[in-house]
């Protein structure tokens, strides 16, 4: 290992690789998106797991995963980068999903009984 | 009632104790906002758009100065099976989140967990390719 390239080892899943440490240090890990929690907004050091809980789709071409401290509960934004899982990204995204609060095939029902608006449309 | 008033003015934590009931309209899309049949005491969003306005830093405390509009950026699974809306404050980018309540338009919160569903970013083509290499293709 020289000194330009180190080995990155994720501290959640153990997930390593050696990533080129010089040009990009990743602030999340690409396997498993979670990350160390390093400052809180006061400046305080926490050290918690981040553990991703979301995405968010900014536009087509730009995503962030939304992380949550699992110690103090702090929510974080990380911007997706081409070497994340993807099927990470699809398996976190679809969790809302496949649990929703609401029955879902009386959508429009529920929708129509608080006065909103929007359609099915397909 | 008077003494509770002049408690929720001059009582600087008086709403991390206490729920908040009092009628807002939405100043993001003008709707009516009552508390009554959100089932939960801590609304802070507008059932119909689902924006909220960045008034707490900490929740309940009324202390933040920014004021910005808060948009719905996704929705996660808490870990009690419930679903949560995340907000982000347009103006400082603060994060937060809130329970969803009973009366939230269901729509868009669907729309809210299905937008990665349908962006080029992950593509079909993509996910299929990277299907034929999960079989050993």
């Amino acid at each position: 290992m020289s000194e330009y390239k180190k080995e990155f080892i994720c501290p959640n899943c153990g997930w390593s690789s050696s990533l080129d440490m010089n040009i990009d240090e990743p602030d999340h890990c690409p396997n498993c998106l979670a990350a160390i929690h390093k400052e809180d907004t006061e400046g305080y050091e926490c050290g918690g797991m981040l553990e991703a809980v979301g995405i968010w789709v900014k536009s087509d071409d730009e995503w962030y995963i939304i992380q949550r401290c699992s110690l103090c509960g702090e929510m974080m934004l990380a911007p997706v980068t081409e070497r994340d899982s993807r099927i990470k990204i699809l398996s976190i995204a679809s969790k809302p999903l496949s649990s929703p609060p609401f029955p879902v095939d009386r959508l429009e029902e529920l929708t129509k009984m608080m006065g909103g608006r929007g359609k099915i449309k397909i | 009632m008077n003494r509770e008033n002049k408690r929720r003015k001059y009582d600087k934590g008086y709403f991390r104790t206490h729920p908040c009931t009092d009628s807002f309209t939405c100043k993001v899309c003008g709707w009516p906002v009552v508390s009554a049949g959100a089932g939960t005491g801590h609304r802070n969003h507008c059932p119909n758009c689902l924006y909220s306005i960045h008034l707490d830093n900490e929740p309940g405390d009324r202390a933040s100065d920014c004021h910005g509009r808060m948009e719905p950026i996704g929705v996660w699974v808490r870990k009690n099976g419930e679903w949560a809306v995340i907000h982000r404050c347009t103006r400082c980018g603060k994060i937060g989140s809130n329970r969803t309540a009973a009366d939230d338009n269901p729509m868009k919160l669907l729309a809210l967990a299905m937008r990665p569903f349908g962006s080029r970013m992950i593509s079909r083509s993509e996910i299929k390719k990277m299907t034929e290499s999960l079989e050993g293709k």
